[in-house]
């Protein structure tokens, strides 16, 4: 009961936060100097009259002010409104969304199996040789820029041939078989994925190896020994635990990136998720699909913080009493 | 494990490396005009077979089968239908799937049938015939009904993209359409119009399919056949129809098994089974989807066209020199000189001085090295310029003859309007002023950027202080459209080689594009420079003029009118150049046509 409290207290603020930030950004899109018709203006075949017509049909012929309040008010109504090109928005990220996910949650779900272990051995092993070796590849791993790491491996998968030059399904896509497809579309990911994992890999085990090591050398740590328990139960029984909670603060954030975390990548490898869609749009000012993308960030950013508090409260019972 | 991926990648990267590249330090030579293939195009042919009107291709017979991977960079197409595209994107994924009445002969230019069987043009009169016999990709006749319903209704009737209608509005009034029989159509013009021909090239609706989406309003048009359109709902008369859209994938289109255009053996074309549009973001994917072997055709540019080159002698693609583009590249000057609604100049007053004075504007053209930039940034691969009509356009004045940078002659002119220069070697006008301005193109834009760079070396080289600023595109053309606080631009447009009245918009001097004095909404009585007005003179009657002897005497003397006044510093044209994979026969590229213009009669060895 008392969580369900919490909960709806929680939904209730995010209300007046959406309202500041979508503000913000309708406001700082629409003052930009960017003519959301610019590539139709240039164009000498256009008409006067079909550019009057595009002008009236975005509404860019009224005060910035009306063309938020009609978005506004579509948007409480559930209608995210159309693209500058007359589609539905929600269409557009209806198409785009799964792709996202399908990468994101790979990613996550690899370097939380890979990255927690990872970073347990290391903080067990400390300062031995097998500690240091990781050391230096997790550095290199948070060192190298996302978007380097995927031009190079976007060369190296056209001189070795080995897998496609980006995208996420092959031309023949709808005549292969089921299994066909799976295939198909692993390949496809397999560069992206090494890229994203790369990255968050490094991060979290630096993190894991991090909050072990401060546990490890705590009292209570020092008394479980003395006590004669074994190392394992020592690790796993009463270090382990304590040294989860940041983690969980962590996984909050990666479910705000489920979505948007990937942009960079995406672009590289010319993915057709998210990032991409929303990239395009940003640099032709099609605001109903920026601004859907924005609140869409914002939503998820607070829905991770919010599962990220509810799950400590349920892991850590010091929390759970400061509730009571 | 982490260790081991590591060492993977390591060991995969010099794998990379060993792999053969080619030979590094040399760079081959290009000579373009040597290697301009000379179009032997043989043009398909009418022919009746059964009481049907087919058109034989004249090709050499090809094998059946097979699919053709090319690509678009952008964010793929945003329609398809064929009437409501305002995109290069989605008019040629329209084009594809929806043929027009007539088209443009490859090689020559001419107007040629194509949907049509033949047409008669006398005076205002068009008169069509249609093909017996052919049809829809459902089966369904192709007749007058669907050119009537087109003309009538879609395209006169305003639905779409209104460009078209907005064009051959002449004296306020429409040209009329009327049937005559099932396989004749009329077309009168009010007045004689001579780009009227070549619209004729519009794409044709099928009335079966189209008259319930217009039946339910133009709103509910605008969505009709977009990009969530299934697939199966599409009925065409081109050589391909759609079979599946992957949004920032690809666009796969499948044989029209209808489609009226067969080989010598009177089997039906396409030869090709698919036909394959990959949405690629830009141009270094696509490099790499080429090179990666999942592209068959790719356009190149600069840097590339040399590595290509070298390529092709071990690898399985020919690169085409395909002549001069439809682009254009020019420098501007804003000859505005008009305040805005707060009563302030559009342009600082001391530099409408100089960018009003002809002089000037001759003297930045005779400073500007067209040939050096055509060399270091177009790798040789290009034409000086000096005429708005492109190269291979079949009304360029022939009689305006290019020259080289003439500092001498740059040097005379600015003393002729009273600019001197200091000790320093800086320039001032006859008030004192420094001459400093600001000199724009859009970011990204890798060409134009250096472009710019070698425009601001060259006026330098005059005394001139040029602040060279890149911005962002949608900024740019903001300043451009809206706000006209400019001073000079490096931009380009794409032309048409074949008809000039397109170019109206940028030339008339109420035109939407008339970028070097652009005038706002609502503007019609400013004052317009003389030369504007004959332009706006020229123009109007070189459309209403149906000889092309006539016609060209018109375009003739606009182009001598820009190539003085320089309103437009026309800088270089690129040629266009294309690698096509070996395994594709019947493959006749031509200036006109580019790579695909006979898609149909392609076919793989």
């Amino acid at each position: 009961m008392q969580i369900l409290l919490y909960i709806l207290k929680r939904i209730l603020q995010t209300i007046p936060l959406l309202i500041i930030v979508s503000l913000i950004s309708f406001f700082i899109i629409r003052l930009s100097p960017v003519d959301p018709l610019a590539e139709l203006r240039l164009n000498p075949s256009v008409s006067k009259e079909t550019l009057q017509a595009e002008t009236q049909r975005l509404g860019l012929d009224k005060p910035i002010i009306v063309q938020y309040a009609k978005w506004a008010k579509s948007f409480v109504k559930g209608d995210l409104g159309v693209t500058s090109n007359g589609e539905k928005v929600s269409t557009k990220l209806k198409e785009r969304i799964p792709n996202t996910l399908l990468l994101t949650t790979i990613v996550i779900f690899l370097s939380w199996i890979v990255g927690v272990p990872m970073g347990i051995l290391a903080a067990v092993n400390w300062k031995t040789s097998f500690d240091r070796i990781l050391t230096v590849l997790t550095s290199i791993g948070m060192a190298i820029p996302s978007f380097f790491f995927a031009v190079l491996l976007l060369i190296f998968a056209v001189k070795t041939g080995w897998f496609p030059v980006g995208g996420l399904t092959s031309s023949n896509f709808l005549e292969m078989s089921f299994w066909q497809k799976v295939v198909d579309i692993a390949k496809h990911l397999v560069l992206p994925v090494t890229v994203l994992f790369t990255l968050s890999l490094a991060g979290l085990q630096r993190q894991m190896r991090g909050n072990l090591l401060d546990v490890l050398d705590s009292d209570y740590v020092k008394f479980a020994r003395a006590k004669g328990l074994s190392e394992f139960k020592v690790i796993f029984k009463h270090a382990l635990r304590n040294a989860v909670n940041p983690l969980i603060t962590l996984l909050g954030f990666e479910f705000a990136g489920l979505l948007s975390g990937a942009a960079l990548t995406e672009y590289v490898f010319q993915y057709p998720g998210l990032g991409r869609l929303i990239l395009e749009a940003v640099l032709k000012s099609d605001i109903n699909l920026v601004m859907a993308s924005l609140m869409m960030g914002a939503v998820m950013l607070i829905l991770g913080n919010l599962i990220a508090d509810i799950l400590l409260i349920m892991t850590d019972p010091r929390i759970r009493g400061g509730q009571a | 494990m982490y260790v081991l991926i590591v060492l993977v990648l390591i060991l995969g990267l010099c794998k990379a490396c060993i792999k053969r590249d080619f030979a590094a330090g040399e760079t081959p030579q290009l000579r373009p005009k040597d290697e301009l293939i000379l179009a032997d195009y043989p043009i398909e042919q009418n022919v009746t077979i059964n009481g049907i009107d087919y058109l034989q291709s004249q090709a050499p017979i090809g094998k059946f089968g097979g699919t053709f991977v090319t690509s678009t960079i952008g964010e793929g197409p945003k329609t398809f239908n064929p009437f409501n595209s305002k995109d290069n994107i989605s008019s040629t994924m329209s084009e594809i799937m929806y043929d027009g009445l007539v088209t443009t002969n490859p090689v020559t230019g001419e107007t040629i049938p194509k949907l049509a069987k033949s047409f008669t043009v006398n005076d205002c009169e068009y008169l069509v015939n249609l093909r017996h016999g052919i049809k829809w990709s459902d089966g369904k006749p192709i007749t007058a009904d669907d050119v009537v319903f087109t003309w009538n209704k879609i395209i006169l009737g305003g639905y779409g993209n209104t460009s078209t209608r907005d064009s051959i509005i002449i004296d306020g009034k429409l040209p009329t359409v009327t049937k005559i029989d099932d396989f004749t159509v009329k077309f009168v013009t009010p007045k004689p119009f001579a780009p009227f021909l070549r619209m004729l090239s519009s794409p044709i609706a099928p009335k079966h399919i189209f008259e319930p989406a217009v039946n339910r309003g133009k709103a509910y048009f605008d969505g009709f056949l977009s990009t969530n359109t299934r697939p199966e709902e599409f009925v065409t008369s081109g050589a391909f129809k759609i079979k599946e859209y992957v949004p920032a994938q690809r666009v796969v289109f499948e044989k029209n098994p209808n489609y009226y255009v067969i080989n010598k053996n009177g089997q039906k074309l396409p030869y090709l089974e698919k036909l394959v549009y990959l949405i690629v973001g830009d141009i270094n994917n696509q490099v790499l989807k080429f090179e990666g072997g999942e592209l068959d055709e790719i356009s190149l540019q600069g840097a590339n066209v040399a590595r290509f080159k070298e390529m092709e002698k071990h690898s399985n693609f020919t690169v085409y020199n395909i002549g001069p583009d439809m682009g254009t590249m020019y420098l501007s000057m804003n000859m505005n000189n008009r305040k805005n609604d707060k009563g302030k100049y559009y342009v600082d007053q001391k530099k409408q001085v100089w960018f009003q004075d002809k002089n000037f504007r001759q003297a930045v053209d005779y400073a500007l090295d067209r040939k050096n930039m055509v060399f270091n940034i177009a790798n040789g691969l290009g034409y000086p310029l000096f005429t708005p009509e492109t190269l291979n356009s079949i009304f360029l004045n022939k009689d305006l003859k290019p020259y080289d940078k003439d500092l001498e002659k740059s040097r005379e002119l600015l003393k002729k309007s009273g600019f001197y220069w200091d000790k320093a070697g800086h320039l001032l006008d006859r008030f004192g002023n420094h001459v400093e301005f600001d000199l724009y193109t859009n970011a990204g834009n890798t060409e134009r950027e250096a472009i710019g760079v070698m425009v601001k070396q060259d006026l330098e080289d005059l005394g001139m202080k040029v602040n060279f600023k890149p911005v962002e595109f949608n900024s740019l053309v903001n300043k451009l459209m809206a706000t006209l606080d400019w001073d000079m631009v490096i931009m380009g447009f794409t032309g048409s080689p074949l008809e000039p009245n397109g170019g109206k918009n940028v030339w008339l001097s109420d035109g939407t594009l008339h970028i070097f004095n652009q005038r706002l909404e609502g503007d019609e009585k400013s004052r317009r420079y003389p030369f504007e007005n004959r332009i706006d003179y020229l123009y109007t009657q070189g459309a209403l003029a149906t000889k092309f002897e006539d016609r060209k005497r018109f375009y003739d003397e606009y182009q001598a009118i820009v190539y003085d006044e320089k309103p437009l510093i026309y800088i270089y044209s690129p040629i266009r150049i294309v690698a096509i994979r070996n395994k594709f026969k019947n493959v006749y590229p031509t200036s006109l046509g580019g790579v695909t213009h006979n898609i149909e009669e392609l076919y793989i060895e």
